[in-house]
């Protein structure tokens, strides 16, 4: 009930947050393509490629989280790296990035891995 | 454990140029039509008369006194939940008040309901068609050839998929035919397009799929719908609400909000 009443005395605008989820998934599948050129020019194969991939997404979202996220959200009175302020749930702000590129990602890194190394 | 060795084979350069990238092209293109295909074959919504539209409404307004009625004073919406629930009882804003009771017409024999499955139909057409025609393309004009290597190792069971065409026994799965990288682009050039047409696109059908999966808003007042029933159900909804506003204790919350 209380959750309740505070989402009815300051609410959520879906729309606003759905425009945030766009621009975020933007950012994501961009980053994610230029990570598979740059796996695919190093010549990364097998785990080190994906290794490669999950630390670059994780370390774009760290980035968009401090230099976005964070100023305005700290600033409101959230806990650090809280994401309630803009973002539906902390999995899609910090996960969704990996699972979102990940075909762009394959793509780019094998047509690169091919023109570079083959 | 013996090492096995790499497995190398030698190919002429000019296959990127005669095969990877025709194919890479043809599928960019060939999204970017599907998008602008899709954009031109879109009807415009129709436009409906007075009677339709005031019943839709009718109902939304409804809902949306049951969705925000912490934002109105217990009076205001007293006054709104008598007169709507009296309206929607009494089929008041109802399109032919003389249908009441009766069974809907059936979904098939109403043109409009004729009108959006063709549109579906369309939509269908658009992704069908293309796809069937570029992978007979591929495999009239390129199968048989290896033209890449995947930069990560699979599974035997994968070899039929990627290497088809490619009757070879002893490759490594890694090898990868012409066909395999169709498929790559299927799946991965989504982010291509979105940087091409914007993030709403319809140039890809995987992404169609994926939305076409979801929740359908439109369904509310589609065909087969008796709308005699949902202003009862909405009636009802309204009826049991157990009213409080957003400002019952607001002196209180302020007085917490500036203590010194």
């Amino acid at each position: 009930m209380s959750s309740e009443r505070e989402l009815e005395i300051s609410p959520i605008v879906q729309e606003s947050l759905m425009q945030n989820s766009r621009t975020l998934s933007n950012l994501q599948s961009l980053t994610a393509s230029l990570f598979g050129v740059s796996a695919g020019i190093l010549g990364l194969e097998s785990y080190s490629g994906f290794l490669f991939y999950i630390v670059f997404s994780l370390l774009t979202a760290v980035l968009f989280y401090v230099l976005r996220v964070a100023p305005t959200s700290i600033a409101s009175g959230k806990a650090p790296l809280d994401t309630s302020r803009y973002f539906r749930g902390p999995y899609e702000f910090w996960a969704g990035g990996v699972m979102n590129g990940f075909a762009g990602f394959v793509l780019t890194w094998t047509l690169f891995y091919g023109l570079v190394r083959a | 454990m013996a090492q096995v060795p790499v497995q190398t084979i030698h190919r002429d350069p000019q296959l990127f140029y005669w095969i990877l990238f025709p194919i890479t092209i043809v599928m960019i293109l060939t999204g970017v039509l599907r998008h602008y295909a899709t954009v031109l074959m879109a009807s415009a919504p129709k436009k409906l008369d007075q009677k339709t539209m005031r019943e839709q409404r009718g109902l939304l307004h409804g809902i949306n006194v049951r969705g925000n009625y912490h934002a109105l004073s217990k009076a205001s919406f007293i006054a709104r939940r008598d007169a709507l629930i009296t309206a929607f009882e009494s089929g008041a804003y109802l399109k032919d008040p003389d249908n009441r009771g009766q069974p809907p017409p059936n979904p098939m024999s109403d043109p409009n309901a004729m009108e959006g499955m063709m549109g579906m139909m369309k939509n269908q057409m658009a992704m069908i068609i293309p796809n069937t025609l570029i992978m007979s393309w591929i495999n009239a004009f390129f199968s048989g050839y290896v033209i890449m290597k995947l930069p990560f190792p699979l599974t035997i069971k994968f070899k039929s998929m990627l290497q088809a065409g490619v009757a070879t026994k002893d490759m490594d799965p890694r090898w990868m035919s012409s066909i395999s990288w169709y498929f790559l682009c299927i799946f991965g050039l989504q982010s291509v397009f979105n940087f091409i047409l914007g993030s709403d696109n319809a140039a890809n059908q995987m992404a169609q799929q994926m939305t076409q999966m979801g929740p359908q808003a439109g369904q509310m007042f589609g065909p087969g719908v008796d709308p005699n029933k949902q202003f009862l159900a909405e009636a009802e909804n309204l009826a049991v609400i157990e009213h409080h506003s957003v400002l019952d204790g607001v002196e209180q919350r302020l007085l917490e909000g500036i203590k010194v």
